[in-house]
């Protein structure tokens, strides 16, 4: 094989791994703050992405206003649903495997509700529109513009998104909250804004994702629950709770499956990615980036 | 009322219901009767597995693999075995399944265990794709010999006796309050001395034979099977769904939360179809919320203390509009600040 | 709410008859805006012409997916020509049953994409309903869970949407499959390839039994034929990203590209074969390229020359013209797909034929069915067994915005181009 089929081979790991990466953030904040393990993620990702496909087709909104705005409507509509959904089951608990078994039900109806109201609103039809599709040629490579967009915008949030946990104070307090939640109430972190405000991140993370997807993919009801699915298993790589984890596990995952599918076929791949995932998650719970610091 | 007559009351509800089960195809339609083989079949798989997850609180989305298993199992041998021989296999080998399954992965609580499971079910419909592909070179299997409906109908409807019989039995053992313990405090369970590896890769078995035996019944009436229908996720879904709202620890729970949905779900396929997935999702959200012991434990103490909650709310939102709170709260302070120089 | 459609007074207006039609016509209304018209005018083409004719309608059952992943295939290729045929025929007085004209009352509802409740709907709707005629589901799937009933209940069936050696080595006499099954579909791809100097093919399918059928027959076509099979890959459906498998293709530069793939892999595999600048001679992709759809997301331009399953269009008679007009008239602009609409149109005009030859005797109208050559939109059809041997194995491409017929010549609409870089 060329070099220049070893880059692209690569790059479209990369590509496929910064969306993996963006929906596992967004999911992995919900799980590592809130001990959420919100598995209706794909669900808003889809929605993200039947919004731009909305504002394209109906109002002639380029994709990339689109970005920006699906952030902030998934973001409002985080808050909102934690506030009607979590924040009881976070006063009516008694442990937290019991709050953590209800948010995976509530979740789970979440899951559902979302899919068949999409559904029922747009139809089951195969969607799709034509965005920025012609080629661009790096060197000897060539990718297709929209790609290489996507490759760009998801490093860009998930770079933001490190930088706001690492540098502002905001993130800090989230951090905090993360490894001693009694500890930083006492030092005065509000968790009653702190928890639906990162809830909201999350989402507004994965309707960037589905915008980002709409423009090189087709869109229906039921794409959420795989990427819900991948986002499971670039966190369990990565190590629950951990930002940069996420990132590089997302990453990864996307070149491994690009080796894999070269190599092998396809279908192999859906295989090993299963067989990874379970191996991971009983010999070494914690994460592959993670030191060995939380129980399973 | 002591526990020998619990145990009377809930047989002879039970003989009651196989009663009026058993009569059914003689009086009524077609139709009906088939609406009441899928009742059947989600009373037979939501009791079986909230006989475990229900008890020990691990939740488990591996239900569709034991039914695929069965299914296969069904596919495979039907030709060559008898009926009651092929149901029994698929039951055993489900069993199996779920013995290996569950020494690997029942040390894991919680969250890493439901998405495990769910994993794992994922990973055994890819692993019987590509084999089917590579070795025998088909994808799905045609089911030429079949048996008559009305047999199908009585095996599902034993094999839901047979789960609740089971539910009642077991929680009157000590293998039941083992279950239980483990769902209350592991690790005290523990100490005291439960065996409990053993106990839940037991508890594991179970549910996953009556889920095994279930898919095995059931395959016959699709004809044409092949991985993606027998082991999609949303037999256990649902199964999962049924289960939590109609009361995961109780007994008939699940028994009238699948026989709600089956109506529910046949009355509103008619009209609109996207609305019952819908309102599913919601039942389970508000039953989460404000249900947690889901329909079987609603009393009318449950709806004394809604009406209660909810006049409590709305007082308190009237005293915050008129403003009345923040007085109080400025009286109080008044109060407490004068109180240091008592 | 159940229809009520099985205590019909005979030839009164009482009240019960009136309030069952009505409970017919509410049990139509489908929350999708353009059946929901549909319905509706087929509800009230039942209802108010009833004043003038004496007879009784004519009841015809079937369930469709209009939820769920089968909603997609159902919504473009066959519900929407049941609604057509009915309204057509209601608008003509009603169905010709052996010289009587008689309304058709179409019982139908939503099989959620769910076999169990697909085998269900149809027993009721053949066993305790007892409608008059039948009309079949979506997909081989459910084909296949039907089809066994079907030949108990002694009901005939002609799908058009089902497609497997499996379902004709059933010999089911009551049930006909009108799509050309793989080994035509195949034969006809591998002569038209060879006879255009093809060298190489490259392959990739579907990790299901349309995909491993149409791999199996296409290596028996390509056994002698000269031509080299340089890869052959298979994916699970619902696979995200094809670029790695397409580069590798690529690299080894066949002339021609096959893909047994349905309409969303048809779609990504096209777009990312531009991406990666993957341009054979020859590019085919089965399923989904017959579908409006296919030319509204790659554009026309972007479709240009893309090969695939496709046996008809509107230039293939003047049957077919009047069809697709009316089809495009009624459903606002929606167009039928090229292949498997062409076919359950062609079924439902035999159907057509048949009840008016032969009454609504279903052993009758089968025996028909099996026995005669049909005239229909896409040409002569007649079967063997259950399989529709009338139609040959075609291959389409699109040609400035329409898919053309162009192998085998006898039914071609247009020639073979050579294919434009994306």
């Amino acid at each position: 094989m060329s070099a220049t089929a070893w880059l692209e081979l690569i790059a479209s790991g990369l590509i496929t791994g910064g969306i993996y990466a963006l929906i596992a953030l967004g999911l992995n904040l919900q799980y590592g703050l809130m001990r959420i393990l919100n598995i209706a993620h794909g669900e808003f990702l889809m929605l993200g992405a039947y919004l731009t496909w909305l504002a394209h087709t109906q109002l002639a909104l380029s994709p990339l206003v689109m970005v920006p705005l699906s952030f902030a409507a998934m973001m409002v509509l985080g808050v909102a649903i934690h506030f009607l959904c979590f924040r009881r089951l976070t006063a009516t608990s008694p442990n937290l495997d019991v709050f953590e078994a209800r948010g995976l039900m509530v979740a789970f109806g979440l899951m559902f509700l979302v899919q068949n109201l999409v559904s029922w609103q747009w139809g089951g039809d195969l969607r799709g529109y034509d965005y920025l599709t012609e080629p661009v040629k790096l060197g000897e490579a060539q990718f297709a513009a929209n790609k290489l967009l996507v490759l760009g915008l998801a490093l860009l949030f998930s770079g933001a998104l490190i930088v706001l946990m690492r540098q502002t104070l905001l993130g800090k307090g989230v951090r905090a909250l993360m490894q001693s939640p009694v500890g930083a109430q006492l030092m005065g972190i509000d968790t009653k804004t702190l928890h639906p405000l990162i809830f909201g991140i999350g989402l507004g993370l994965s309707g960037v994702a589905g915008a980002l997807l709409s423009m090189a993919y087709t869109i229906t009801p039921y794409m959420g629950q795989p990427y819900t699915v991948t986002a499971l298993i670039v966190i369990t790589l990565g190590g629950f709770g951990s930002m940069g984890g996420a990132l590089i596990g997302g990453l990864m995952l996307g070149v491994i499956e690009a080796f894999g599918m070269h190599f092998t076929n396809p279908s192999l791949k859906a295989l090993l990615s299963y067989a990874v995932f379970i191996a991971v998650l009983i010999l070494r719970p914690e994460g592959l980036l993670t030191r060995k610091t939380r129980k399973a | 009322m002591s526990s020998r007559q619990l145990l009377i009351r809930d047989l002879l509800v039970l003989l009651a219901f196989a009663g009026w089960a058993l009569a059914l195809p003689a009086y009524a339609s077609d139709f009906v009767t088939a609406m009441a083989l899928t009742c059947l079949m989600y009373v037979a798989l939501s009791s079986s597995w909230g006989l475990f997850c229900g008890s020990t609180r691990y939740l488990s989305l591996a239900t569709s693999a034991f039914f695929g298993v069965g299914a296969y199992t069904t596919a495979l041998l039907l030709a060559d075995l008898g009926w009651v021989q092929t149901i029994a296999l698929g039951a055993g080998l489900a069993m199996l399944v779920a013995l290996v399954m569950g020494a690997a992965v029942l040390h894991l609580r919680g969250t890493y265990f439901a998405v495990l499971t769910f994993g794992m079910t994922e990973l055994i419909m890819h692993a019987v794709t590509y084999f089917e592909k590579k070795v025998t070179g088909t994808v799905g299997r045609v089911l030429t010999v079949v048996p008559d409906n009305h047999v199908i109908y009585l095996t599902v409807l034993a094999l839901a006796v047979l789960a609740v019989v089971v539910s009642i039995v077991v929680r009157r053992t000590r293998f039941g309050l083992a279950l239980m313990g483990i769902g209350a405090d592991e690790q005290r369970a523990q100490t005291l001395g439960v065996n409990t590896r053993l106990v839940k890769i037991a508890g594991f078995a179970l549910t996953a034979g009556f889920a095994g035996a279930v898919g095995a019944a059931m395959a016959v009436r699709w004809t044409y099977i092949d991985p993606h229908t027998v082991f999609n996720p949303f037999i256990g879904f649902q199964t999962v769904l049924i289960t939590l709202i109609g009361g995961v620890m109780t007994l008939w729970g699940p028994l009238l939360a699948a026989i709600i949905f089956s109506v529910l779900a046949e009355s509103l396929r008619l009209q609109f179809p996207q609305i019952y997935l819908m309102s599913l999702g919601l039942l389970l959200i508000l039953s989460v919320l404000y249900l947690p012991g889901g329909l079987a434990s609603l009393r009318w103490e449950t709806f004394k203390a809604w009406w209660y909650d909810t006049r409590d709310w709305a007082k308190d939102l009237k005293r915050e509009i008129t403003g009345q709170k923040e007085r109080d709260k400025q009286r109080l302070k008044r109060r407490e600040k004068e109180s240091y120089f008592v | 709410m159940t229809p009520k459609s099985n205590k019909m007074p005979d030839k009164s207006f009482s009240a019960d008859f009136y309030i069952s039609l009505f409970g017919e016509f509410m049990v139509q209304l489908t929350k999708r805006k353009l059946l929901q018209n549909a319905a509706a005018t087929v509800g009230a083409a039942t209802f108010a012409p009833h004043l003038l004719a004496q007879a009784k309608p004519v009841r015809i059952g079937y369930a469709m997916a209009r939820t769920g992943p089968w909603t997609g295939g159902a919504q473009v290729s066959q519900e929407p020509n049941y609604l057509l045929w009915a309204e057509q025929q209601n608008a003509a007085g009603g169905l010709n049953v052996k010289g009587e004209r008689r309304m058709i009352e179409l019982i139908s509802s939503d099989d959620r994409s769910d076999i169990e409740t697909c085998v269900r709907t149809y027993e009721k709707l053949m066993g305790s309903d007892k409608v008059d005629l039948v009309l079949p589901p979506w997909g081989s799937n459910a084909n296949f869970a039907v089809a066994p009933l079907a030949n108990r209940f002694g009901y005939p069936f002609l799908a058009p949407t089902a497609l497997s050696k499996k379902l004709i080595e059933m010999k089911l006499p009551y049930f006909f499959l009108m799509l050309q099954q793989p080994k035509p579909m195949c034969d006809a791809l591998v002569d038209m390839l060879k006879a255009n100097g093809v060298r190489s093919v490259a392959l990739i399918y579907v990790d299901d039994l349309f995909g491993l059928e149409n791999y199996a027959a296409l290596k028996v076509a390509l056994q002698g034929s000269g031509i080299n099979l340089v890869e052959e890959k298979s994916y699970p459906s619902g696979v995200k990203d094809l670029s790695p498998v397409l580069r590798s293709i690529k690299d080894k530069n066949p002339d021609a590209f096959v893909g047994f793939t349905y309409p969303p892999d048809t779609i990504l595999a096209s777009k990312q074969a531009k991406e990666v600048g993957f341009n054979p001679k020859y590019f085919y992709a089965s399923v989904g390229t017959a579908f409006q759809l296919y030319r509204n997301v790659m554009t026309p331009a972007g479709a240009e020359g893309v090969l695939g399953m496709g046996s008809w269009n509107s230039k293939t008679s003047a049957g077919a013209k009047a069809y697709f007009d009316a089809h495009t008239k009624k459903f606002g602009g929606k167009e039928p797909d090229r292949w498997a609409s062409g076919a359950c149109w062609a079924a439902l005009e035999i159907l057509t034929n048949a009840v008016a030859k032969n009454g609504l005797n279903r052993k009758a109208i089968r025996d028909y069915v099996a026995s005669t050559t049909h005239k229909t939109i896409l040409g002569d059809i007649k079967f063997d067994g259950s399989e529709n041997v009338g139609t040959p194995g075609t291959v389409s491409q699109w040609q400035k915005g329409e898919f053309e017929v162009v192998w085998p010549q006898k039914v071609a609409t247009a020639k073979l181009i050579a294919k434009p870089a994306w």
